[in-house]
């Protein structure tokens, strides 16, 4: 299958006080027609960022600093921001974190959903009503609720709501940031069945960004792991559970529970993610890396290629089998 | 309903609470009003009768259930000076104000909503740094030199429009109706509306401002933008629409405030609306006059408080459904 | 000479952190708003301190031409810098003057409010219970009152002085400093520094004037400064119908003159432009200064 997204060197900045701060930083990610995607990382790494970079939808401080993301090899940040307006939702759509007052309180679900299905899709009144019915039944929600107000849901049925409406312009790639993250374990399942069950139905290209492994292991064929703005390993989701290569992807295994192969106890990686206004030299996980060399703090691993379609940024990534045996102790992770 | 219950209670308690403290105001002065402001030309009978009707002659207890059981009948009793039923005096001059008014409101809010809305879209442009200093200077202004100002320039100056009243001297109509709706009543509504409506719009600008740029940076805001929306839509239908909430109250409880804050404008007017018979009243010494003047007065701003509470229930479904 | 050294060696000898002042000093100079507000005010108080000498005239006196002509409704000229009522008083003498009532009436009611309105806020927070919801109760009561018609009538049965004024106004503007003030003391209250003061065993009293009351000194003045607009508006609108010290000469007063002696028709715009403007000037600064001092003791996150 052809590749959907590439993502080449996107580089994106904040201006906070004066200062810049690189949330995202030279990232390169393949997304090919039909995968879903796990982004995982820990918080404040830069998933939201890359996300919502990926719409071209920022905050007023915000700049794209570099890099290109095409969609069926097109470059969208050459786009006029008309034409690129255009591209929005019919052919990239996002799920937010509903918890946040993602869906306008003042409004029926009925007539939010018209807005997109007629707006952005052109479709009649009465077709887009028949529209959003089906659209309810496939996310499990009672058609009855378009009438009701945002506020009348429950959390499960608002994200519900918002994979809904991200759906309805059948576009070709879905960004789903954090979708499940607000919600209590069981509610979450279901969200994660119905996600599942869609991917599979209609074949869904899908972003999903997460800071928790299960839901990646749960929903993705593939995943991207990121690290202070970087993405530092990326690959097959099975690759990358059962041969994880950058000390970081390992960390967040130790730290995540039911995978593959459990360690006795889970691990958290110690310390915090850096400064993103002043990352470190070197390597950015050199600081907490309890397998870092000297060498690491010298200059940035490029990314390499471990096996085909897995790659990581570590200077011992050749090593990976003996640093995965030192990294399954949790005496290396605690100092 | 059980909210429109509770909050209707309290209008009561707040009403009855009003007219108490009117009351005492009125009685615990160290002058009894009725023997020292009693017109000389009252006749002993008159004077008698006057004490008589407002119980006087009794106990401040027994005069106070009078008094209560005298208004809940909508008995305001005479004025001393012009020998009325206080009632009828104020009904006569109640709808003035009340067009005074809404009308001045509506101007304000309507040109105060899409000012508040330009300039949170515009922020940081020149434009707003001007505009939003200028709109507090107007709020700095007091009303009546702002009416003394443009009477000077449109009445006096231009000769545009009269310099006060609501009708030509003389002027005879079939009924109220006819008189409100005449083109020379709408002549002398232009000013007076013109100065309290400059007077009124800075709180909905400002407010309307502040809360488009509060509602700018929801998420779904950003979702709209996400969704591929003109940015005009986003304005108008999500930003502004949001915005507008809080705008609603205020213009309940606006309208409220204003027809107690009308007394100015319609002294420099000479419009014959409550405020200016208030003025009169109590210039006059005419206290019955006064003290029914200034209970309607605050009948017609706590009704509007109780109003303001129900339609922001009406506007924002969040209330109406029993969140808050 | 000595007594002005005195409060150099004073600060000299008690050094101090750089607290208050210094962050209200830094505050200002990066609020331009507030530093507009303050020059205003300081404008304003020197006029009226100085008023005396400034004005040329005595505002009441009546003057006559040099022909012995009633020197009545002047244009502006270097002698009568905005011309002369229709009385032959000197317009910009009673300007200058003018500033004193209106500052008097602005700051005391500001410090009236601020005090009454700590005071309930302090009782009904800290004692809470009966006391807490009477007091509660009352304020909305004052707050659900017609402001400048209650005004009107008060003044009218107690006396159209100057400090009736300012009292009538603070009965009606302390219940919003005191809803405030008493949720911040509620929130105060539940500190962990209350708690050690209390678990040491100091009285109820001593908690309240020493832990809490200087932390709210802060929105004390706020609301003091919200006071003083809406105070001297009040009073210049008083003055105006006819309610206010007819003794004193105020901007107020100039107005209502300049109003019923037909001034308008005349189009004698230098008599009743001014006074209007340094209302405006006035009870902006108070505005500005409110706004970038609410900055600072709220600020809001995040920019852009
Ligand atoms: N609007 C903003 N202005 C300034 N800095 C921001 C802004 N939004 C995010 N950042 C910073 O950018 C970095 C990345 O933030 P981002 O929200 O992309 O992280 P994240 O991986 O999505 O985290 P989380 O898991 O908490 O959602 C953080 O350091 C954050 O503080
Ligand atoms: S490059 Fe070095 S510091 Fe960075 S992850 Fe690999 S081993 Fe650790
Ligand atoms: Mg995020």
């Amino acid at each position: 299958m052809g590749t959907l997204l590439e993502v080449k060197g996107l580089s994106v900045s904040y201006r906070r006080g004066g200062v810049a701060v690189r949330a995202v930083d030279a990232v390169d990610l393949d997304v090919p027609a039909g995968a879903m995607l796990g982004l995982v990382g820990e918080s404040g790494c830069g998933k939201s960022t890359l996300a919502r970079a990926l719409m071209g939808v920022l905050p007023g401080n915000a700049s794209i600093d570099g890099g290109r993301v095409a969609l069926d090899g097109e470059d969208l940040t050459e786009l006029t921001p008309a034409k690129r307006r255009q591209r929005l939702w019919r052919e990239l759509s996002f799920v937010p974190q509903t918890s946040m007052n993602a869906l306008d309180p003042v409004y029926r679900l009925r007539d939010q959903m018209r807005e997109v299905l007629c707006e952005r899709g052109g479709l009649p009144t009465k077709a887009a009503d028949e529209r959003a019915v089906a659209l309810f039944r496939s996310v499990g929600l009672d058609p009855v609720r378009l009438t009701d107000f945002p506020h009348q849901f429950s959390g499960g049925m608002r994200q519900r709501a918002a994979i809904a409406m991200a759906l309805a312009l059948n576009p070709k790639l879905v960004i789903a940031d954090e979708p499940v993250t607000a919600l209590d374990v069981i509610v979450q399942r279901q969200v994660l069945d119905t996600i599942r069950r869609l991917g599979r139905d209609l074949g869904l290209s899908a972003i999903i960004v997460t800071h928790d492994i299960s839901v990646v292991t749960y929903l993705c064929g593939l995943t991207a792991v990121m690290y202070a703005g970087r993405i530092v390993e990326q690959g097959t989701t099975e690759a990358l559970t059962r041969r994880p290569t950058h000390p970081y992807t390992m960390g967040l295994m130790n730290a995540s529970p039911d995978l593959h192969e459990p360690v006795e106890t889970l691990v958290p990686i110690e310390g915090a993610p850096p400064d993103l206004a002043d990352p470190p030299k070197g390597c950015r996980f050199a600081p907490r890396c309890p397998l870092a060399l000297a060498a690491c703090r010298e200059s940035d691993p490029p990314p390499v290629v471990v096996e085909p379609g897995h790659s990581a940024a570590c200077f011992r990534a050749a090593e990976a089998g003996a640093l995965r045996e030192a990294a399954r102790k949790a005496s290396t992770w605690t100092r | 309903m059980a909210y429109f219950g509770r909050r209707f209670l309290h209008m009561l308690i707040v009403l009855w609470a009003i007219a108490t403290i009117l009351f005492l105001l009125f009685r615990l002065m160290p002058t009894d009003p009725s023997i020292a402001h009693l017109d000389p030309t009252f006749t002993e009978e008159q004077r008698q009768l006057v004490r008589a009707q407002f119980g006087l002659d009794r106990p401040l207890f027994e005069q106070y259930l009078i008094y209560m059981k005298n208004l809940a009948e909508g008995e305001f009793g005479l004025s001393f000076r012009q020998r009325q039923p206080v009632m009828g005096l104020v009904l006569a001059v109640l709808p003035n104000t009340l067009l005074l008014t809404s009308s001045a409101l509506i101007v304000a809010y309507l040109f105060g909503a899409l000012l508040g809305a330009s300039l949170a879209w515009r922020r940081g442009s020149l434009f707003e740094k001007i505009s939003v200093p200028l709109v507090l200077a107007t709020r700095a202004a007091p009303e009546f030199w702002l009416g003394m100002i443009v009477l000077a320039i449109f009445a006096f100056g231009l000769n545009w429009f009269p310099s006060g009243g609501a009708n030509v001297a003389g002027a005879r109509y079939a009924s109220e109706w006819e008189r409100i709706f005449s083109l020379d009543y709408l002549r002398h509504l232009v000013l007076p509306v013109l100065t309290l409506a400059i007077y009124l719009q800075g709180l909905p600008a400002l407010l309307m401002r502040s809360n488009m740029l509060e509602i700018m940076r929801e998420e779904f805001v950003t979702m709209a933008r996400m969704k591929g929306l003109s940015e005009r839509r986003i304005m108008l239908r999500h930003a502004a629409r949001n915005a507008l909430l809080p705008l609603v109250t205020a213009f309940a409880l606006g309208f409220g405030q204003s027809v107690g804050g009308n007394v100015v404008i319609e002294n420099v007017f000479s419009w014959p609306g409550l405020g200016r018979l208030l003025v009169d009243a109590v210039a006059n010494s005419d206290y019955p006059l006064a003290q029914g003047a200034f209970l309607v007065i605050a009948f017609v701003l706590v009704v509007m408080n109780f109003i303001a509470d129900l339609m922001y229930g009406l506007l924002d479904p969040r209330v109406v459904h029993g969140e808050h | 000479m000595a007594s002005i050294e005195l409060p150099h060696i004073a600060a000299a000898a008690r050094p101090r952190a750089p607290g208050l002042f210094a962050r209200l000093a830094r505050h200002l100079a990066k609020n331009p708003s507030a530093l507009i507000g303050v020059s205003i005010y300081l404008v304003f108080v020197l006029v009226a301190a100085l008023a005396g000498s400034i004005a040329p005239y005595d505002p009441i006196e009546i003057l006559f031409t040099e022909d012995g002509q009633l020197a009545a409704s002047l244009p502006p000229s270097a002698a009568h810098l905005l011309g002369t009522t229709n009385l032959g008083r000197d317009v910009f003498s009673q300007l200058v003057l003018g500033a004193r009532p209106s500052l008097f009436v602005g700051l005391t009611a500001a410090v009236a409010v601020a005090t009454i309105g700590s005071a309930v806020g302090l009782v009904a927070g800290y004692l809470g219970g009966w006391v807490d919801r009477a007091l509660m109760r009352l304020a909305d009561l004052v707050l659900g009152l017609p402001f400048l018609p209650f005004v009107i009538v008060l003044v009218a049965l107690i006396g159209p002085s100057l400090q009736n004024i300012v009292l009538t106004v603070a009965i009606l503007l302390w219940p919003n400093a005191a809803r405030v003030i008493r949720s911040q003391v509620l929130t105060l209250s539940q500190r962990q520094f209350i708690e050690a003061a209390r678990v040491t065993g100091a009285g109820e009293w001593r908690i309240m004037l020493v832990h809490i009351a200087p932390n709210i000194v802060p929105l004390a003045f706020l609301y003091g400064s919200i006071a003083v607009g809406w105070a001297i508006l009040t009073q210049a609108s008083l003055s105006f119908l006819g309610f206010g010290a007819t003794d004193t000469i105020s901007w107020g007063t100039m107005l209502q003159d300049a109003y019923a002696s037909q001034a308008l028709d005349r189009e004698q715009f230098s008599w009743f432009v001014p006074p209007g403007i340094c209302l405006v000037l006035v009870v902006l600064a108070g505005f500005l200064i409110s706004r970038g001092y609410e900055e600072l003791l709220f600020p809001k996150l995040g920019e852009g």
